[in-house]
């Protein structure tokens, strides 16, 4: 061994140990290179953040700050608009959900039998997720105007939807089955899941299909030579072998779900009445239109600790996947 | 044990299937296709179409037939670009550039607003993220670990709660009366803060997949850090610096309620604002309304369809690290 060498094994391992041993504020230049993201990320999420958990327990509305502790959280919980615009989340998300992975699921088996053109197939595909949402709320609203909508024709027509035809903008919800519980939902809550699907199906599918490429095509061949049939390979090897990648979109899915509103705002600003209103729009209402900031707040609140308790699940779950394999 | 072996398969039928299968399948695929690009091919229509024809009921997918005779021929197509020409609203002003001025409130007010969010926004982002996702990939200081999980965490908190603190600082900002304070500041500020936490850890994903060894054979040729973080990692991480600037790009430029709640003199306001804007406006002029969704959405499709392998790259890297 030459001398050179050892001489560059102890310089590299004496810089590699500074690098190492010392702590955050002791690394002068890790902490002058985190130092201005920290500061924005402080600003812009972690300040907004503690300070909507302050609001959610005052009262802002004469024009005063007034502790009012846990009781916009109580007043907020027991409103009807609030249960009621849970139940029409939980009905948007388990469509939207249902439906995207479903699609996703189907688009990216398809997509995994390595057509020549499937690059193509997918470039087109992902348009939609390009697209702005509040676009994608203009788009579809435009095709269901009454009357002059290029979709009305069809959507109007008795004879395909029993009894009068159907007016996404104006038909109501249908009485619930459950009281209290808005499914069957809204016409308009319908075409909202399905525009939501169409922008966010791009998205997944890229997900399931990435993971997809990941499975051992020799498994897959093996099982059929022992005589497996496409859709038990598929359900007893192919759907285990990303079920990892399977929660990591639902989550995703979940997460924008209860977070997007730009689509609401478009296509049905929660109408008609409030059969879509959703928990965001929800928020956006009481906040930003009826000025209502501590009420606001806990609605805020609430949904972020909904989301919290997401990634913390997603986190896990992902770990656990990657312990595993 | 081999159970019985199957009798000699039909290699004809299996030929057979083999070239009829891709045809099938292509087939399947051209109809999904075509039934997923539906919304956007009708609202490419519609934004040629003239007044009478969006108002037609009916209404007819193309504008392609004979109003006296009722036939029907894609020769006699009335298309038309009233709707964009009502977006634009050209105007002969010999001032301007090429003696047109873009007097529509899209062209000379909205779109350069956004467009100047996005590039600003993503060009701090990249360089912001570069810092903190090098930083985080190379130093293994004490609570590394906790900040990384918190940045993580922090990109779940919903855009709405966290609005309502921006609006309250936007409003006491614009009572300070800072001198040379602009809201547009703010503004690209907010967004830096909404993009950052993803595009660290996207950024220090792609830092990590650069080997130490280059760098620590830099130190010893006697770099600075920063000598060899600018001569030896940045130009390896290009690729995924990139990438983070285009979909921060594209994110700023579709964003629209921060933009729509935060900024208060028309002036500052965002496409998105005018596509919504729109909506009050033109409720009966589809054209307009299709034609300015085609205007505002074609920069940032255009942006992908060239770029897109780097956009697929990031994404299921990003996915795949939740």
């Amino acid at each position: 061994m030459s001398t050179r060498s050892l001489k560059t094994q102890a310089i590299t391992s004496h810089v590699r140990e500074r690098i190492l041993r010392r702590g955050f504020f002791s690394h002068t230049l890790a902490f002058w290179l985190l130092l201005p993201s920290l500061l924005v990320i402080g600003l812009i999420q972690f300040y907004p953040g503690i300070y909507s958990i302050l609001l959610s327990m005052q009262d802002r509305r004469a024009g005063r700050v007034e502790w009012v502790g846990l009781s916009n959280f109580e007043r907020i919980l027991g409103s009807g608009a609030f249960r009621e615009s849970v139940g029409h989340t939980v009905v948007f998300l388990a469509g939207y959900v249902a439906v995207t992975m479903l699609l996703a699921l189907l688009l990216a088996l398809l997509l995994n039998r390595n057509l020549r053109a499937g690059g193509f197939y997918l470039t087109l595909l992902f348009i939609p997720w390009v697209l702005a949402d509040i676009i994608v709320g203009l788009i579809f609203g435009l095709l269901v105007v009454p009357e002059y909508g290029l979709l009305s024709p069809i959507l109007s027509n008795p004879a395909l939807f029993p009894p009068k035809g159907i007016n996404i903008p104006s038909d109501p919800a249908p009485r619930p089955w459950i009281a209290g519980f808005p499914f069957p939902p809204a016409p308009a809550m319908v075409y909202l899941i399905l525009a939501s699907s169409w922008r966010a199906l791009p998205f997944i599918t890229l997900l399931m299909l990435a993971a997809l490429k990941t499975v051992p095509s020799e498994i897959i061949e093996s099982a059929r030579i022992d005589g497996a049939s496409s859709f038990q390979t598929l359900r007893l090897i192919t759907l285990p072998l990303i079920l990892p990648t399977l929660v990591v979109a639902l989550f995703n899915l979940l997460l924008g779900g209860v977070n997007g509103i730009g689509l609401v705002f478009t296509l049905t600003r929660g109408g008609p009445g409030t059969a879509t209103e959703v928990l965001s729009y929800l928020l956006y209402v009481v906040g930003f239109q009826r000025l209502e900031f501590g009420r606001a707040a806990a609605i805020a609140v609430i949904m972020a600790v909904f989301n919290l308790l997401l990634i913390v699940l997603t986190l896990r779950i992902s770990r656990g996947g990657e312990r595993a394999a | 044990m081999q159970a019985a072996i199957p009798s000699q398969p039909n290699t004809a039928l299996l030929k057979l299937r083999r070239r009829v299968a891709p045809i099938v399948l292509n087939g399947l695929f051209i109809a999904i296709l075509i039934f997923l690009m539906l919304p956007i091919a009708l609202t490419l229509a519609t934004s040629f179409k003239q007044e009478s024809d969006v108002l037609r009921r009916p209404p007819v997918l193309l504008p392609c037939d004979n109003l006296e005779k009722g036939t029907f021929s894609l020769r006699q197509c009335r298309f038309v670009t009233e709707g964009y020409e009502r977006v634009i609203a050209p105007k002969p002003n010999p001032q301007a550039l090429f003696g047109v001025q873009l007097s529509g409130r899209m062209f000379s007010t909205y779109l350069p607003n956004t467009l100047l969010y996005a590039t600003a926004s993503a060009a701090v982002v990249f360089v912001l993220a570069g810092m903190a996702g090098y930083a985080f990939s190379r130093y293994h200081f004490a609570g590394r670990k906790l900040l990384l999980v918190m940045i993580l965490a922090i990109t779940g908190i919903p855009l709405l709660t966290n609005l309502l603190a921006l609006y309250q600082m936007a409003v006491d900002l614009r009572k300070a009366g800072i001198p040379g304070y602009d809201e547009r500041m703010f503004m690209v500020m907010v967004y830096v803060g909404f993009q950052l936490p993803f595009a660290i850890w996207v950024v220090k994903g792609f830092f990590d997949t650069i080997p130490r060894d280059l760098e620590e054979a830099a130190f010893i040729d006697g770099c600075t850090p920063i000598q060899a973080l600018r001569h030896i990692v940045a130009p390896l991480a290009l690729p995924g610096l990139l990438a983070v600037f285009l979909l921060c790009f594209v994110n700023v430029w579709n964003e629209f309620i921060a933009g729509f709640l935060l900024l208060a003199r028309r002036e500052a306001r965002t496409a998105m604002f005018g596509m919504y804007d729109f909506l009050s406006q033109n409720i009966i002029n589809y054209q307009v309304v299709a034609a300015a969704c085609v205007l505002v959405a074609a920069p940032v499709v255009i942006l992908f369809l060239f770029t897109r392998n780097t956009f697929f790259q990031v994404m299921s890297e990003g996915a795949v690290k939740g």
